[in-house]
């Protein structure tokens, strides 16, 4: 029986995003947990409703700082779907390389901040320090560091300049040295061994009641990957492996997402490669979208990410969905938190890599004809403080 | 696309309103066929539920389930369409697959279906509202 609550949240002191996690406690023991999600108010599916297409495009650029190239292309891949619109070969590689070089970045955030999680800061900053070279290609190939704005209907936004691809191959030279380095170190280092392994199971079973996706589920021995599976983009005319690995402890999930950045390395080379030699159109004109209906999807660092749109004809969606990977991963905690000391439950919460502010896309603010003051805040925040006291007090 | 001539020999009752586009399978079903249809996918060919996609349309509300069928890179997408709107109800399809738990929630918070036989239908993201449940993303005509 359960006989403390331990509360993790409103708002994480390291994960820095808003969530609430109840661990049931018996002595050291994790015996129960509560997921409660639903702190930050955003509206996104809303607002897509209310923009053009296009505009669409660039609003869910905006639904996660790190996945803002994973969920602008799962929506142009939905719009595509529609029309069943060909792209130009050379906007092909183009998506395919920003989108590997996102999950370079990506993998390496959540490496250090493993690190950080579980007091290890020389991988934390290592791995953050490793990750700067990366965001230094976007800027030379979008000019942004983030939010690269580099997805259209019909293809890409810019062009990757020809003489800049030689500076390209130069720093991912340099990220592939130090990244076999950091795999090398996974490997060996028995920090990382002794405080990983066998902690937070998710076993293959559980990984597929769950719905889990991505580095999660690819970690408890499910082969699921979008980009093999589905291949959009130009993943059905590059060479690599899709890492899969049988415990689904926090290791093996750490182990995946290694491994998956030299995967993503060799792609990057080989759409450089392809981009020396291959010119032509990036973008192929698109007039109108037909009505219908149509489903996107992309493998986003931390798994699948989902957009569903349906059109009637006009130049708005009528209806946009968006499901982003962390939202079919954070309930797997039910699973791999139980039975497992508190001391272990923080970095098996950081496990998937969890992104609240992909989760919690869709609410909408109802009935709000202007936009509230400070005033207006101060009044809710206080209504709501209210509202709480009287629940706790039961009366 | 033997998996999709598979289902439809199979279910050929149950399933109208057919769309077929490249990996894509649209269908329509009837809320008591729901959970076996459900079953079928998830249990008996091994899909994994993606998501589900709820929308207000003028003849009802519509539940779009997205089921990827992972091995070949398809989606079975089983519509059910609600006329009751001003009481939408459903049969729930957790039981059979718990990834759809949270899904199932939401779309009770944001638009109202209430999912029959859900094992803890409660509000998922608005439910420290002090309003309490006003389904925001619902037609607003009437106010």
């Amino acid at each position: 029986m359960s006989k403390n609550i331990i509360p993790v949240g409103p708002f994480h002191p390291l994960l820095e995003e808003a969530e609430y996690f109840t661990l049931k406690v018996d002595g050291e023991k994790v015996t129960g947990i509560d997921l409660d999600i639903g702190w930050m108010h955003r509206g996104h599916e809303f607002i897509s409703e209310t923009k053009t297409f296009t505009q669409s495009i660039y609003l869910v650029e905006r639904i996660c700082g790190i996945c803002s190239t994973s969920h602008p292309l799962a929506c142009v891949h939905a719009i595509e779907d529609i029309d069943n619109i060909d792209i130009p070969l050379r906007a092909r590689y183009i998506r395919t390389l920003i989108g590997e070089l996102e999950r370079i970045h990506s993998h390496l955030l959540w490496i250090g901040l493993a690190g950080h999680f579980i007091g290890y800061d020389t991988l934390w900053m290592w791995a953050w320090k490793y990750r700067e070279p990366v965001l230094q290609m976007f800027e030379i190939i979008s000019g942004n560091r983030n939010h690269y704005g580099m997805m259209r209907v019909g293809g890409v936004a810019k062009d990757v300049d020809p003489s800049s691809i030689p500076k390209l191959y130069n720093i991912l030279d340099d990220i592939a040295v130090k990244m076999d380095m950091i795999a090398n170190a996974a490997n060996d280092d028995p920090v990382l061994r002794s405080r990983l392994v066998g902690v937070g199971v998710l076993s293959y079973e559980e990984a597929v009641r769950f719905c889990a996706v991505g580095p999660t589920s690819r970690a408890s021995g499910i082969t699921a990957d979008v980009r093999k599976d589905d291949p959009g983009d130009a993943y059905d005319l590059v060479e690599f492996n899709t890492i899969v690995m049988k415990n689904g402890d926090v290791y093996d999930k750490l182990v995946v997402r290694v491994l998956e950045t030299l995967e993503s390395i060799k792609i990057v080379r080989q759409c450089l490669d392809k981009l020396k030699n291959i010119n032509g159109p990036i973008l192929n004109d698109v007039k109108e979208i037909s009505p219908g209906e149509g489903i996107g999807r992309y493998e986003a660092p931390r798994g699948e990410v989902f957009h569903y749109i349906r059109s009637d004809g006009t130049n708005r969606p009528v209806r946009h969905k968006v499901r982003a990977p962390s939202y079919v991963n954070i309930p797997t905690f039910e699973a791999s938190c139980i039975g497992i000391p508190i001391a272990d439950a923080l970095i098996t919460l950081a496990a998937v890599d969890p992104c609240y502010c992909c989760t919690e896309r869709s609410i909408k603010v109802v009935d709000s004809a202007r936009q509230p003051t400070k005033i207006d805040l101060l009044k809710i925040s206080r209504e709501k403080t209210d509202y709480l006291r009287r629940q706790i007090n039961g009366n | 696309m033997d998996n999709v001539e598979n289902f439809v020999s199979l279910h050929n009752t149950k399933i109208s309103k057919l769309i077929k586009k490249k990996k894509r399978f649209y269908f329509n079903v009837k809320n008591d066929d729901v959970i076996e249809i459900a079953d079928y996918l998830f249990n008996k060919i091994g899909c994994r539920l993606s998501t589900a996609t709820a929308q207000e349309t003028y003849n009802g509300i519509e539940v779009l389930y997205h089921f990827s069928h992972d091995e070949s890179g398809e989606y079975f997408c089983p519509r059910v369409i609600i006329t009751d709107k001003k009481n939408p109800e459903m049969n729930s399809i957790t039981p059979i697959v718990k990834g759809a738990e949270w899904i199932e929630r939401e779309m009770y918070d944001l638009w109202g279906i209430k999912f029959i036989g859900h094992p803890r239908l409660e509000l998922l993201l608005t439910k420290d509202n002090p309003a309490g449940i006003n389904q925001p993303l619902r037609f607003r005509r009437e106010s």
